[in-house]
């Protein structure tokens, strides 16, 4: 992969000091889309499991896919014509934004420090926490991961991974035994077989694996525990702040209408009869949510009309509506001991 | 020795049992290798048959993979069901007539351009332009009634099969132009011609895709930009025409010089000496490298996945990455490896053919 990096450096740097011959204008994303008529949003050049997955006739479907769908919604109304999903390697993500092929970057991209700053990229809030947590067989009987205490552990060697389960276990007063193996395929194998009561990954990661490469899923669970989480934003081109602003409240949007209760089915009675005056105000029954961004006071209305809140999305592509099952856990409202909380509308 | 050798030896050769037993058996030691062998191949024959044929499950009715739970052998039924994602992309589904019929123009016209009757420069500068106008108002659709498809939503098979055709078609005159140039005696030209072969054989063909789709936008002007399938397809031929022209440059030098200088003598002009008596033993000479250069390059098209567009691979890999499907990647993988060897076999067989026709083994 490292090959990679160098590319991407040295492609980041020509876009960089090259002239921009043909550039989206700084501070002009949204005008330069809604000319264009549609938004163009990232899709991966194959499938990445419940993300970006392509159903029998073609048609783009997972989480990242709907945050996709989403924001066409909230600028266009609808996402059936707005929406150019353009196939996308990770490592075209940069250049692909820079040189103005993509609007935005939804693509489980992490937050840091290099990107945010050496190769000009903007970071949304986080949409999602790509949490790391253990997988136990269900034998153990173990709920949290203090219920480990004197397991065994299968894990890659030298990996983040291994060195964030042994921080927790010294934090938290519980004793495991890491058993190392050399690559990935091999530590998961030996978890699989009954080597180690437990193993360790993205949660997602595992929840993948859980549904498709387990014979019976019931056998293992997920541990609610959060060893560590990597915050995952949308990507824009730095300067165009409005452009942010429009990614950072549609994600609130999403949020404010899981907190207040505010689903696809009952949006339109929620609108007539809104509850609260943020609600009122998020649905556009009273105005002021659209003209600050540059959208329609009833945009949050749409989203939420087509694709629903925070919730339902997630319950669609990665939880129970889904094969994977994945538990919220971390990545629920703080209200039900996650860490996702919407910004306030006033 | 002729054919007709070979078949009066055969004819009065040993009968079937005998020649088996001095092939197989001739010794206590060739029968148990024989054996232990032969037994081995039924062996792999039987499981790879049991697990393809005997045990696998070929359909769904109802479009899940319910009907694979519990079996031993392949599971053909993601082929059955995922089919045309792998074959078509994510070309609209309502659509995917039209990318079968683009995709069959363009495999016509690339037989039909094997036909000995097109090879002349015109005819087969016709063929290919009409062949290349049916692909792309198939594709692109926008008049005529036709929906229109952006590029970046053309994928599968037929993408691959249009990258792969135009690269060749982009390449091979380039190619020819580089062989003559670096042939040239002016230093200036065959010094430049040289280095630029040279420069763009030792780049990777992934940083080359990467640089035509990803870096282009920020040094061409905008009106020179084209569409990213178009830059990709020119860095494919500029990639195949430095292989290429090195091929030919071979071909070429492989002419007795005298070749050359009879037709001088004669008076003819550098173009005709160069289209009527060069290159055209230049490629003859230069044919079974040619054969191999259009095999590899037809696998080289996988690569374009770098740069976001979804050949056949990619959608192969879109079609088992799902939850549903996630179990099969092996089956996928057995099917798009078959419509690669379909594709790189008939090559072969065709490389042969010519071969055979223009007698090149008989040097």
């Amino acid at each position: 992969m490292t090959n990679w990096k160098t590319i991407i450096a040295c492609i980041s740097a020509t876009a960089f000091f090259a002239p921009m011959a043909a550039q989206a204008e700084i501070g002009s994303t949204l005008a330069g889309v809604k000319e264009r008529g549609a938004l163009s949003c990232t899709g991966h050049n194959g499938s990445y499991l419940g993300l970006a997955e392509v159903d029998d006739k073609g048609n783009w479907q997972g989480f990242d896919i709907d945050l996709c769908k989403a924001m066409a919604t909230a600028i266009f109304g609808t996402h059936e014509g707005h929406l150019n999903i353009q196939p996308t390697s990770w490592a075209q993500r940069w250049p692909s934004i820079q040189s103005g092929e993509l609007d935005i970057i939804i693509k489980s991209s992490g937050w840091t420090f290099s990107r945010d700053t050496d190769i000009g990229m903007q970071f949304s809030r986080p949409y999602l926490m790509a949490s790391i947590n253990y997988m136990a067989s269900a034998d153990t009987g173990a709920e949290s991961a203090a219920d480990l205490d004197g397991g065994t552990l299968c894990v890659q060697t030298g990996t983040t991974t291994e060195r964030n389960a042994v921080e927790h276990a010294a934090a938290n007063g519980y004793d495991i035994e890491v058993v190392p193996f050399e690559k990935t395929e091999e530590a998961k194998a030996a978890f699989l077989s009954g080597r180690c009561d437990a193993y360790i990954e993205w949660d997602l990661q595992l929840a993948v694996m859980r549904a498709t490469e387990i014979e019976n899923p019931d056998d293992f669970v997920i541990l609610p525990d959060s060893l560590s989480a990597e915050p995952v934003a949308m990507v824009v081109r730095q300067g165009d702040d409005n452009w942010v602003d429009i990614a950072n409240w549609l994600l609130s949007a999403l949020m404010i209408a899981e907190k207040s209760g505010v689903t696809s089915a009952n949006v339109d009675e929620m609108k007539a009869n809104p509850p609260t005056p943020s609600v009122a105000k998020l649905l556009g029954a009273t105005p002021g949510f659209g003209g600050q961004l540059g959208l329609e006071d009833d945009w949050a209305y749409n989203v939420i009309k087509t694709h629903g809140n925070y919730s339902e999305i997630w319950e669609r592509n990665l939880g129970n509506g889904s094969p994977y099952g994945l538990a919220r856990n971390v990545n629920g409202l703080i209200r039900d001991g996650g860490i996702m909380f919407p910004l306030v509308l006033d | 020795m002729t054919a007709l050798d070979h078949a009066e030896i055969r004819a009065m050769g040993p009968s079937l049992t005998e020649s088996l037993r001095r092939r197989y058996f001739s010794s206590p030691g060739n029968t148990a290798i024989s054996l232990v062998g032969g037994a081995l191949l039924l062996w792999i024959v039987w499981t790879v048959l049991n697990w393809a044929v005997f045990k696998s499950v070929w359909t769904t009715p109802d479009g899940t993979s319910e009907v694979c739970k519990g079996i031993d052998g392949a599971c053909w039924a993601v082929i059955h069901q995922r089919g045309r994602l792998i074959i078509f992309g994510l070309f609209p589904y309502e659509e995917q007539w039209r990318s079968t019929l683009a995709c069959v123009a363009m495999l016509i016209t690339a037989i039909l351009s094997c036909v000995p009757w097109f090879w002349n420069a015109l005819r087969l500068a016709m063929l290919w332009v009409v062949g290349f106008a049916i692909f792309y108002i198939l594709m692109r659709g926008g008049f005529l009634g036709l929906l229109s498809v952006r590029p970046s939503e053309w994928g599968g098979l037929t993408l691959t099969v249009f990258i792969y055709a135009a690269g060749i078609l982009v390449g091979m005159p380039m190619a020819i132009a580089f062989a003559l140039l670096r042939r040239s005696e002016l230093p200036v030209i065959s010094g430049f011609i040289a280095g630029l072969i040279d420069g763009v054989r030792s780049l990777p063909l992934i940083t080359i895709l990467f640089a035509a789709a990803l870096i282009m936008p920020f040094i061409l002007p905008g009106w020179l930009q084209g569409d990213k399938i178009w830059r990709v397809i020119f860095g494919f031929g500029l990639f195949f025409a430095a292989y290429q022209a090195e091929i030919i440059r071979s071909g070429i030098q492989a002419l007795p010089v005298g070749q050359e200088e009879a037709a001088k003598a004669l008076g003819m002009s550098y173009f005709h000496r160069t289209t009527r008596i060069i290159l055209p033993q230049a490629f003859r000479n230069a044919l079974p490298p040619t054969i191999n250069q259009f095999v590899i390059t037809f696998k080289e098209t996988s690569l374009v996945v770098i740069v976001g567009f979804f050949e056949v691979l990619a959608s192969g890999n879109a079609a088992y990455g799902s939850g549903e499907w996630s179990f099969a990647y092996v089956e996928v993988y057995v099917f798009v490896g078959l419509i690669y060897y379909v594709f790189v076999f008939s090559l072969s067989r065709y490389g042969a053919y010519l071969e055979r026709r223009m007698r090149v083994g008989q040097h």
